[in-house]
């Protein structure tokens, strides 16, 4: 698969279509590269994603001829219903823990533990215990469990008791699946490294079969454009190559969100991204126009996981939120009764305020109102004293989670000098207001911060804008170890001998951009790999008694995520 | 100072546990500041690879996404976080580089968060280490400049108002600077076990090393023959320091959390295992613990951190074994057993007889007591001479003055007479020790005079040949 960069090309037919799969509403857009075509949104079907798309489809493509587009991105929310809805598949799980903390301390389900350790720099300390695994591999046979997820500690720097083990597993049964962890992820922190490879393992089968209706209803409607999907650290990643790795799309709405913000926003400015949805209101953090990353991986329900991700806060209010009032005490959320009483629902909310004071224009006013009117009653005041309230409320909480996100950023823990040294980011002064809600309660929020408020033109399907426009991400971390002479690729488990224990930390840089390369290449998405960047770069001297053995090197390079050229091209002055 | 009240209340002995103290809600904090961009030299033990292993088994252990535990970001202790401990010469920038102010800055952050009661305990897991720094600084020591535990108690006590607070230090080596600094106050009891000072530096730590006049007892060395097992610290321990702890009644523990009494430390020879020092820490129950030395960068620093920091968040440690450990590796031999029970009985006295001691030395030296000592710096190669005046007062521990003068490969160094009048001081002594100030900076017999005044928080630097003086 590869992919055609459409340099500098508009008015010439090149169209892009982003697609965001959403919870309550499917969003969609259609982009000629520099400007917004048409856009749409439609009610999710949650049992008929495919069909909820379609109908979106079918309102963009009106004016245009598929063979037209070029690229078409999706963003999705399938893997976290999955999971939220208990329908992932059943994993088998086989730990290697060796010495360290105790496996039940890390929260993780219950798993067969068996012996074998490697250590901090990969060297083995206690050999696999092949007896242990092939009665880990029969116990979990005779639960009926066929997938295996196998985790070593330190195994990401030295795979071979994952790999003997995964060898073991199959030669007792064939038709086994399994994944080792160094396949997975290859960063620091064992029972993140579990819990991702187990939530792959969950997903692939049932993320592989969206994959296919989704391939087979674009085709249906004539598209033929690579197919992208959206991951949570707002890259794109080809859909077959996202097979591998499903889990990386959870998350996938938020950073289509910011990324949209980030197309919408001047070019290198600093914000905080507001993406007020139905019942939950999404915040990020962009930095000269980089949305920042979660220092660690995302959290996956009650797991946390190695997936990259942007530092989103998720706070669980939105313009569909119930609105209560007791005795004085009004609450907003944390649930939904429904749709908004001025489009039918049975509950007041957020929304219905709103449309009590004019600030939106929306379903039926005298239904706002009269729910309006019963939370009034017991607050003692009037449906716009209440209305008011309950806008204040929301912004106010918002306002709240916008600081605690800030001083969360400030107190990041560094582990050098010149980072405790280095001039504090200037805090954001602008607020970037997208999503249905953000017209009426971006501002609100802004105000009670001190903030500048921006809701851009297209804010209400900056989602599917992002997801449109998004770049592909991909990234690399190469190891070296030159007293041992070995180096790792962490993310692909390959390895091998060092040729030149002299290497530099330039040259390995340089390996590593080639790796990346060959990588990009693979998945189809080689002519990104010009922009890698070399993100994280440290090498240590050992020193034994006091002389030198060796250098340990550590280099992660990466493909950032960004707005695609033409876009930013035309919104750049 | 409502607030530290609230904390005297919060640490009383009531609650069970070992040391008497039970473990307080909440995680536990840890700042790990490994300075990977610092070192003394690029082959000392003292460089950036220290604790890279530690990072790498901290960090896949995933020991901080526990919620036990609470991860803070370090921060520069100011000058005058610095000026409370030490006289440094020929100043405090001089002395202390950005290093230095983060390994001690850090240690402020976690007492803020104790005080806070945002955590139960705290783990300073940073570098470089500062318990052979002493009062005075000329240079550096021990590989130390700054003493990050002094820093910490010196801000415990004026910014939270703390008064009895008890350091226990269990690196290898005596900690022979906190002692200095401590050596004249009868609220701070210093208890250092290490390896014997005949075998290793810095040889001191004898039993004979108990405090000042009037701080008699308030010091105690324990010092431990070499290859010393887990089962004879563990005696000394629960024989020795955990009751003596209990009788002191701290309204603080604090640990200076050496590693090198590991068995695979290159600069000691002690048979200490991670079991041991994880065993020590959860009958200790200390409130802060600040890293010190340990020198075995692969084969003790990521196990023993990693089984310390389990230990104080109440987390099982029992998984942390080092590949070439097993529990019958080292024992206690009966000559060894022998020696410990007789230091232990000796300092179990002494402790009994300390307020005897301190009134019959009272009576014996009148209202003042002078010493004059060398002290050398190991790293920097400098040797010090120290004339050191205290004034024995019967309403407070008295105020201190120090004339320095140092030299380094026959070169002299700045030197320095130094005042410091102590947190406790009573209005007299309060009184004379700003006069005593005073007449030095006319008598122009050094480069520099010094006033640390830890009752008003005040610190003075007054250089003679520009006749200017600055405050920190
Ligand atoms: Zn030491
Ligand atoms: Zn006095």
């Amino acid at each position: 698969m590869s992919e055609h960069r459409a340099q500098g090309a508009t008015g010439d037919g090149r169209m892009l279509i982003g697609i965001d799969v959403g919870g309550t509403t499917t969003d969609a857009v259609l982009i000629d590269g520099r400007r917004v075509v048409s856009e749409a949104a439609v009610a999710t079907a949650p049992h008929n994603l495919a069909g909820s798309v379609l109908r979106a489809l079918d309102c963009i493509l009106e004016s245009i001829r598929p063979t037209q587009v070029q690229r078409i991105v999706l963003s999705t929310t399938v893997i976290t219903n999955l999971l939220a809805e208990n329908k992932a598949e059943p994993v088998g799980l086989i730990l290697l823990p060796g010495p360290g903390a105790n496996p039940s301390d890390y929260g993780l389900p219950p798993a067969h533990i068996v012996h074998g350790a490697v250590d901090y720099r990969g060297r083995e300390i206690a050999p696999l215990d092949e007896a242990g695994v092939r009665a880990a591999g029969a116990a979990l046979r005779a639960e009926g469990l066929s997938r295996v997820a196998v985790v070593g500690k330190f195994c990401q720097r030295n795979p071979q008791h994952e790999r003997s083990a995964k060898a073991l597993l199959l030669e007792e049964s064939p038709d086994a699946v399994v994944e080792c962890g160094h396949m997975v992820s290859a960063r620091l922190n064992f029972p993140r490294r579990v819990a991702t490879t187990l939530l792959t393992l969950a997903t692939r089968d049932h993320y592989g079969e969206y994959a296919r209706e989704m391939s087979r209803a674009l085709r249906e409607r004539g598209l033929c454009a690579p197919i992208f999907v959206l991951k949570a650290d707002g890259g794109t990643l080809p859909l077959d190559y996202s097979l591998r790795t499903p889990v990386e799309t959870i998350f996938s709405g938020p950073a289509a969100s910011t990324m949209g913000a980030v197309a919408l926003a001047p070019p290198g400015e600093s914000f905080v991204m507001l993406d007020v949805g139905g019942t939950t209101t999404d915040l990020a953090l962009v930095l000269d126009g980089q949305p920042l990353l979660a220092s660690k991986g995302a959290r996956v329900h009650d797991l946390l996981t190695h997936v990259r991700s942007f530092a989103v806060k998720s706070v669980p209010v939105g313009g569909d939120s119930a609105v209560r009032a007791h005795e004085g005490v009004l609450t907003v959320g944390p649930d939904r009764m429904g749709p908004p009483a001025c489009l039918g629902g049975p509950f007041p909310t957020p929304t219905d305020a709103l449309r009590v004071l004019g600030a939106i224009d929306l379903g039926n006013a005298e239904a706002a109102r009269s729910a309006m009117a019963e939370v009034a009653v017991a607050l003692g005041t009037g449906p716009e004293g209440a209305s008011r309230r309950v806008v204040d409320a929301l912004a106010s909480t918002i306002a709240g989670e916008v600081e605690t996100m800030f001083a969360h950023w400030r107190d990041e823990p560094v582990y050098r000098i010149w980072e405790v040294l280095r001039e504090e980011h200037a805090r954001p002064a602008l607020l970037v207001g997208v999503g249905g809600g953000a017209p009426s309660l971006a501002p609100a929020a802004a105000s009670l911060l001190g903030m500048k408020c921006l809701v851009p033109e297209h804010a209400a399907v900056a989602n599917a804008l992002g997801a449109a426009l998004s770049r592909p991400t991909m990234a690399l971390t190469l190891s070296m170890d030159t007293s041992q002479g070995t180096w790792v690729a962490e993310e692909d488990g390959r390895g091998g001998r060092l040729e030149d224990l002299r290497l530099s930390l330039a040259g390995a840089e340089h390996m590593a951009l080639e790796m990346l390369a060959a990588r990009a290449e693979e998945a189809g998405i080689g002519s990104y790999a010009g922009d890698a960047l070399v993100t994280h770069s440290e090498v240590f001297n050992m020193v034994r008694g006091y002389s030198t053995i060796g250098r340990l090197l550590d280099v992660t390079v990466e493909i950032p995520a960004g707005i695609l050229n033409d876009w930013s091209a035309a919104h750049g002055e | 100072m409502a607030n530290s009240a609230d904390r005297h209340s919060a640490h009383s002995r009531s609650a069970p546990g070992a040391s008497g103290r039970g473990r307080a809600a909440g995680p536990t904090g840890l700042i790990f500041f490994p300075a990977f961009d610092w070192a003394i030299s690029p082959t000392h033990p003292e460089r950036e690879e220290r604790l890279l292993y530690t990072r790498d088994q901290i960090f896949e252990e995933g020991l901080l996404d526990l919620p036990q535990l609470a991860e803070y970001r370090p921060r520069l202790a100011d000058h005058h976080d610095i000026a409370r401990a030490h006289f440094c010469v020929p100043s405090i920038e001089a002395q202390s580089t950005e290093a230095h102010r983060i390994a001690a800055g850090s240690t402020l952050v976690l007492v803020d968060a104790l005080e806070k009661a945002d955590i139960a305990n705290g783990f300073a897991l940073v570098r470089p280490p500062g318990h052979h720094a002493m009062r005075v600084v000329h240079g550096n020591r021990g590989f130390c400049n700054i003493n990050n535990m002094a820093v910490m108690v010196e801000y415990l006590r004026t910014v939270y108002g703390h008064r009895r607070i008890a350091i226990v230090d269990t690196d290898v080596h005596h900690g022979d600077g906190t002692q200095d600094i401590y050596w004249n106050d009868p609220d701070v009891l210093f208890i250092s076990f290490h390896q014997d000072g005949r075998t290793l530096y810095p040889g001191s730590g004898f039993v004979e090393e108990m405090g000042g006049p009037n701080a008699l007892g308030r010091t105690i060395n324990i010092p431990l023959p070499p290859e010393t097992p887990d089962e004879g610290i563990h005696f000394v321990l629960d024989e020795l320091v955990l009751p003596v702890l209990a009788d002191f009644a701290p309204e603080l523990v604090l640990n200076s959390a050496g590693q090198d009494n590991h068995f695979t430390d290159p600069l000691a020879n002690m048979c200490f295992s991670a079991q041991g020092y994880a065993h020590l820490n959860e009958k200790l129950r200390p409130d802060l613990c600040v890293l010190e030395g340990g020198y075995a960068v692969e084969t003790a620093l990521p196990y023993v951190n990693t089984a310390i920091i389990q230990a104080m968040a109440g987390l099982d440690y029992s998984h942390v074994i080092e590949p070439d450990w097993a529990p019958d590796k080292f024992t206690l031999k009966p000559s060894v057993k022998r020696g410990l029970e007789s230091v232990v009985s000796q300092l179990l006295g002494i402790w009994r007889q300390r307020e005897p001691m301190v009134e019959a030395a009272r009576a014996k030296l009148g209202d003042h007591y002078r010493r004059q000592r060398m002290v050398f710096y190991d790293t920097d190669m400098i040797e010090e001479h120290q004339e050191e005046l205290v004034r024995l007062c019967r309403e407070c521990p008295g105020f201190i003055t120090l004339s320095t003068r140092a030299e380094q490969a026959y070169n002299p160094l700045p030197s320095a007479f130094c005042v410091s009048v102590p947190i406790q001081a009573c209005p007299r002594c309060a009184r004379e020790a700003a006069a005593v100030y005073q007449e030095h900076k006319v008598a122009q017999k050094h480069d520099y005079v010094l006033l640390q005044d830890r009752l008003r928080d005040r610190h003075l630097r007054f250089h003679s040949a520009t006749q200017e003086e600055m405050e920190y």
